[in-house]
């Protein structure tokens, strides 16, 4: 069932890859030894019951976690090796995160959440303003720039938040049940704007989701239990894209 | 960013202000008051007798025998009173002497002054009550204090016998007639000294054209501070040294130094207390928002990054609330610096240096500046305890809290 693991545009190449928390005595294995490789351009759906890893893992590529045992590799940079400072580093330049809420800063417009990701980049003020609001414009929220997070539906700050991760073109980007809070439309509406974001720009997406509305569109679906895939199959790019 | 996060919580964070800015007013006009009750009592302890600074030779202060002499002290003290600082100079001769009135005799502290500058420099003059102060062309004259007059049994006119040892070793005699009688309220001045004409005193003790010691005061004590440098090469190129009001009033400076150290003690605990309740809000609002902290972390900003915003935001919390504080406390200590504070009987350590009913605070860029800065630094240094908390947080950890 697995692809073929040499594929040479492969953005996340995990290679037996666990991560065991103790519970008291008991020992969770979170993740199991697991081999994982994501292309260039996969719009994957990564499923499975609830406990069966699939946060542990999106944390992991995003180097947000450190496995137990076993390499990442992100965009070719072995994360086992980086600093915390590091990882940031990588997190900022090379991964979009999309979580499923608390994405936003509260303080900030919508636009300027989306500058911030820039401004640490250390990108100056009007290219700045330039490209955050063309990606506020990429997810159809021409507008509402100047709209505060808490004046914003779920599926719209949903949206500012795929933008943010979008706006610094990153290699990845990593959504945890993005369409978990939204009513069945939002939900329907940002998966299509993900799939679309994805044939468009080809950004790499890999989505851990309960969704069936999110599996459906996906091109690859990932199952896993229990801390390890157990299946992995890629369907058309017909179904895909309306 | 910062800015906008402080009124996230707009309640507390205006809590924290208004605490900041309440302790920083406190400080401001405590310490304005302390400082200008301090002021009044040097300048008025000072001005009455002693002066601001005071010319004397090398070892006068130790052991002031009148044989330690100024050489031409009128040509001296017209050199001092020319220099930046100093507005009046005033030579004096002193002498331990007996004064009798018949039968009876004292111990007194005998002081030759030229009427005219000594005018300028001692506020004695003005607390004659009977008859007068010495004027220039004065020859057989004295003043008393009143103390020492009741003592002796003197009435204004009568004729008081001086009985000292002179220069060459000689015994100095004289008779003088008393014209006035002072009363300072400062019980050893009242008690103790006498004054008269520097010219009979010279004659009278041998001294020449010599004096003992030469009184110094200018605006302010502060400006006859700042001219101490300058006065003292001016000692040095004469063989003299200069006492500062500390050396004169050795007592108040203690006094002063004692009564400040244990408000200092007050101050210091207030400053712990609002930097108490100023971590404790904050790291309330750390621990609110640790899973923003953890978002943050996650798109990318280092931990390090995110610790120094939450700084910023600290800083700029207590800069508006200190400023706020020194304009509420600045702006109370010159309202009252120019109404003053009406104050009932003094006790203590303000009763023995006879201060007025009516104090006045002092606003000053000391007064105005220390204790606000002492809250801004020192909330900034207790920040650092959240802001390592910060550094150390684990993104997924934060994520996850409630
Ligand atoms: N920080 C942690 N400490 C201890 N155990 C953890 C921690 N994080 C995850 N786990 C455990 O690891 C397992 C996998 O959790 P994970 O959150 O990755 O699952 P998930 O597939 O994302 O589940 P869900 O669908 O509910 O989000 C669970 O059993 C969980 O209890
Ligand atoms: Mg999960």
């Amino acid at each position: 069932m697995q692809p073929d693991t040499s594929d040479a545009h492969a953005i996340v190449t995990c290679r037996g890859v666990s991560k065991i928390y103790a519970h008291g005595a008991v020992e969770v294995r979170a993740v199991d030894g697991l081999d994982l490789d994501v292309a260039a351009g996969d719009f994957a759906a990564l499923s499975g019951p609830s406990g069966s890893g699939k946060t542990t893992l999106l944390n992991m590529i995003g180097g947000l976690d450190r496995p137990t045992s076993g390499t990442v590799t992100v965009d070719g940079e072995d994360l086992s090796g980086l600093s915390a400072a590091h990882l940031a580093e990588l997190r900022l330049h090379k991964i979009g995160f999309v979580f499923q809420a608390y994405n936003l800063i509260p303080v900030l417009s919508a636009l300027e959440n989306i500058e911030f990701v820039l401004q640490l980049l250390g990108i100056d003020a009007k290219e700045r303003h330039d490209r955050a609001a063309a990606a506020l414009a990429d997810v159809g929220l021409t507008g509402m720039e100047e709209r505060r997070p808490s004046h914003l539906s779920g599926g719209q700050q949903q949206r500012v938040a795929v933008a943010r991760a979008l706006v610094a073109r990153p290699a990845i980007v990593l959504a945890d049940e993005p369409t978990a809070n939204l009513d069945s439309k939002s939900a329907d509406d940002l998966v299509s704007l993900m799939a679309e974001l994805n044939a468009r720009s080809g950004t790499t997406f890999l989505i851990g989701t309960h969704d069936a509305r999110v599996i459906a569109r996906a091109r690859r679906h990932i199952e896993m239990i229990d801390g390890k895939i157990t299946s992995d199959t890629t369907g058309d790019l017909a179904d895909v894209v309306q | 960013m910062a800015w906008r996060n402080l009124w996230r919580q707009p309640m507390r964070t205006a809590l924290s202000l208004l605490t900041m800015a309440l302790a920083a007013a406190l400080l401001v006009f405590m310490l304005s008051f302390q400082l200008g009750v301090y002021d009044t009592m040097k300048s008025n302890a000072l001005r009455i007798f002693d002066g601001f600074a005071r010319l004397q030779p090398p070892g006068y202060a130790d052991d002031p025998d009148i044989r330690r002499t100024i050489t031409d002290p009128e040509a001296l003290a017209a050199k001092a009173e020319q220099m930046k600082g100093v507005t009046a100079a005033a030579p004096r001769a002193t002498s331990y002497v007996i004064l009798s009135n018949g039968e009876r005799s004292y111990g007194a502290a005998i002081v030759g002054v030229s009427p005219a500058r000594e005018r300028q420099v001692s506020t004695l003059a003005s607390t004659v009550h009977e008859g007068r102060y010495l004027k220039p062309g004065d020859t057989d004259v004295v003043v008393l204090g009143d103390a020492l007059a009741r003592n002796l049994k003197l009435k204004l006119g009568d004729k008081v016998t001086l009985l000292g040892s002179a220069l060459d070793g000689t015994i100095a005699v004289d008779s003088l007639r008393l014209v006035g009688l002072f009363h300072t309220g400062i019980g050893d001045l009242d008690r103790q000294v006498a004054e008269m004409p520097l010219r009979r005193f010279q004659q009278g003790f041998a001294m020449g054209n010599t004096a003992n010691t030469i009184a110094l005061v200018g605006p302010s004590l502060g400006a006859v501070n700042d001219a101490l440098p300058r006065l003292d090469r001016l000692a040095k190129a004469n063989k003299l040294t200069i006492e500062d009001w500390g050396g004169l009033q050795p007592g108040l400076k203690q006094a002063i130094t004692l009564d400040f150290s244990t408000s200092m003690l007050w101050y210091v605990s207030l400053v712990v207390v609002v930097v108490f309740i100023i971590l404790n809000t904050l790291l309330m609002s750390v621990l609110e928002r640790t899973r923003e902290f953890g978002m943050l972390m996650a798109i990318g900003m280092r931990a390090s990054l995110v610790g120094r915003m939450l700084w910023l935001e600290l800083i700029l919390l207590a800069l508006i609330g200190t400023v706020a504080g020194v304009v509420l406390g600045g702006g109370l200590a010159l309202w009252y610096g120019h109404a003053g504070i009406a104050v009932g009987a003094f006790e203590g350590l303000m009763a023995q240096w006879g201060l007025p009913g009516r104090l006045y605070p002092s606003l000053s860029a000391t007064s105005a500046l220390v204790g606000p800065a002492v809250i801004v630094v020192s909330v900034a240094v207790a920040g650092l305890i959240p802001m390592r908390r910060i550094r150390r947080l684990d993104p997924v950890k934060a994520m996850r809290a409630a």
